[in-house]
């Protein structure tokens, strides 16, 4: 049976109200979603790569990361701590990276080494062109998972933090 | 409204003012000196009728409700005034915001004050909204029929947390920019949309331009709305449930557990958003018997008011309420003065001050944090907890609201409240760079 009058306007004013509600979400979405380059990024050339020698950590401000150097090769560490986005500094005392916030621990190629973090610090890629460093600031690689790491490096001396517990 | 016998006497200016046609079109005062007149005061008036005409007597003490709910309003009322003040003066952007927070400071007249009074308005509110929380949770008042009205009090609480969150950003120093850096990156370890739902809060991958000004916009404008509608539901159910207050005293008289049986076996659905449906006859009881001299009131499903037990809203509680507001006025001018509001450097995404706790309220979930993996305590825990105060006046399906009939459920409830304050304490007080515990006797970092 085809619907009557009666049931098309009921419906109509259901399906319209849907429809609008609908609209509303979808404009408010798009409006409001992270532009695409808000991020940015690109190639960003550095010095020779013997300017980072070994067991060093230079912050290279651009970009917000570090340049380091453990067991020959280099590395671009992000600064970004991925457990909560605290601001890891680089800790000469003990040569590794120690998290303010809740003590995580890195060493200088950024794998984890103690504390909350889920994986280890986030890293750019890191290639070398015309003697040069060439960092790409545009990717930024998910950090080695816990428990995996080949760079480790001996603690040189003592940790910057106050014995830090979890 | 003074009456003279004598027509012939000389009338006052007032009295002639009030007898005017353009007053009375403004002012409608019937006479004060029978019930009828001044319930007409009181339902004659918009802003009156947020309260009943009557209200019962034991709404009159203090320890009734403590004022909470009042309190928290008033808190808002003086956030709302000095936050437009505020806005007169800040510019949300990057380049300007500290800037601005410094003008403030040092050149706009009673720049800080209104500032510090912002400040611990918002704090000060958190709190009220809490011990309202507690409150009506002690006093069983979330029961049937006001289950609903429960959930739009955790509303009401979610938008006061989210309301703090975003101001806590817009100074744009370094205490705003590492706490809510911290803050956001919980919801990173939701399941799933974690990452994608915080880009879309912060309007990038980082707190940076768009992110403020986001948060600025929601602080002012989208929570402001949704407040305002919570509140106005909030306030209207309160009215339409009646007072909890009202009908503790006499819960267990013969009239209403005779009620209270009869609705029970009345209730056919009980959901979320609904209360439960009463239907005409309820005063009829499972075995035929009538239950007499009870009739449907205004007030809607489950209240029965005692019309002799109750007195007029106005004067009797808005006099106290004026009492209440003016005590709160006074506390947050009296720390306004007595207290700045800090303003650190300005912020610096390459250094994090040591050590970076998020916002008070949310300190608790950090030391949670610092003991369990991220996605169980920086989501599921707080996700529960919500979903548990949601579901609370649902799943409580016992109908007494005396303390001695409510053992487990305020057990439970205080070791819950007291684990939360425990972890807040440590957080807030007991923590120090490297979230290493330090005696706040000793060194204390704690950032308000």
């Amino acid at each position: 049976m085809s619907p009557t009058r009666r049931e098309m306007l009921e419906a109509g004013w259901k399906v319209g109200s849907g429809l609008l509600v609908a609209a509303a979400g979808w404009t408010t979405f798009e409006a409001l979603k992270p532009l695409a380059n808000v991020s940015g990024g690109g190639l960003l050339p550095l010095l020779a790569p013997e300017a980072y020698p070994e067991g060093s950590a230079t912050f290279v401000r651009e970009g917000r990361f570090f340049v380091t150097r453990a067991k020959g090769e280099l590395f671009a560490v992000s600064q970004k701590c991925p457990h909560l986005g605290c601001a890891v500094p680089f800790c000469e005392g003990s040569g590794r990276f120690e998290c303010p916030c809740h003590g995580s621990v890195y060493n200088l190629a950024g794998e984890w080494i103690s504390g909350p973090a889920p994986r280890g610090m986030d890293k750019h890629p890191l290639q070398i062109a015309e003697g040069r460093v060439i960092v790409n600031t545009a990717v930024l690689e998910q950090g080695a998972p816990l428990g995996s790491r080949q760079f480790d490096t001996d603690a040189r001396g003592g940790s910057c933090a106050p014995a830090a517990e979890g | 409204m003074p009456e003279t016998l004598d027509p012939s006497a000389p009338r006052s200016w007032r009295a002639r003012l009030q007898d005017s046609a353009v007053y009375r079109s403004i002012v409608r005062t019937p006479p004060l000196d029978s019930p009828r007149g001044r319930a007409q005061r009181a339902f004659g008036n918009v802003f009156l009728h947020l309260y009943p005409v009557r209200v019962p007597r034991a709404l009159l003490r203090f320890r009734s409700t403590y004022r909470l709910g009042f309190i928290s309003a008033v808190l808002y009322a003086i956030l709302f005034i000095t936050g437009v003040y505020l806005m007169f003066f800040y510019t949300p952007a990057v380049s300007m915001a500290y800037g601005d927070m410094q003008q403030l400071r040092s050149q706009v007249g009673f720049g800080q004050l209104i500032r510090n009074v912002h400040r611990w308005g918002a704090h000060l509110m958190v709190l009220a909204v809490v011990f309202h929380l507690v409150r009506v949770f002690v006093h069983g008042a979330y029961k049937a029929p006001r289950q609903f009205n429960w959930v739009i009090g955790v509303g009401l609480l979610l938008v006061t947390l989210a309301y703090s969150f975003t101001g806590y950003l817009l100074p744009w120093d370094q205490l705003a920019y590492w706490a809510v850096t911290v803050g956001s990156d919980l919801v990173q370890y939701a399941p799933g949309v974690g990452g994608w739902l915080r880009n879309f809060l912060l309007g990038g991958s980082t707190i940076g331009q768009s992110a403020l000004l986001r948060f600025y916009v929601i602080h002012v404008a989208v929570l402001t709305m949704a407040f305002f509608l919570l509140m106005a539901v909030h306030l209207w159910r309160v009215r339409k449930d009646g007072l909890a207050v009202g009908d503790a005293d006499h819960a267990h008289d013969v009239t209403e557990r005779a009620l209270d049986v009869a609705r029970r076996a009345a209730t056919t659905t009980v959901g979320v958003g609904v209360a439960p449906i009463v239907p005409a006859d309820a005063h009829w009881l499972n075995d035929g018997r009538r239950v007499l001299g009870v009739v449907d009131t205004e007030e809607g499903p489950g209240h029965v008011r005692n019309p002799d037990d109750e007195v007029f809203a106005w004067p009797h509680l808005l006099i106290r309420h004026q009492v209440v507001a003016l005590v709160v006025c006074a506390v947050v001018l009296g720390m306004g003065i007595l207290w700045e509001a800090p303003l650190r450097e300005l912020a610096n995404p390459n250094l994090t001050p040591e050590p970076a706790k998020a916002p008070w309220y949310f300190v608790g979930l950090q030391e949670l944090l610092a003991h369990f993996d991220p996605l169980v305590a920086g989501v599921l825990a707080p996700a529960m907890l919500v979903l548990g105060l949601v579901v609370l006046p649902y799943a409580d399906r016992n109908p007494s609201r005396r303390a001695e009939h409510r053992r487990v459920g305020l057990t439970l409830f205080w070791i819950l409240f007291g684990a939360l304050a425990v972890l807040t304490v440590i957080g807030a007080l007991f923590r120090g760079p490297g979230w290493a515990f330090v005696l706040p006797w000793e060194h204390l970092y704690f950032e308000p």
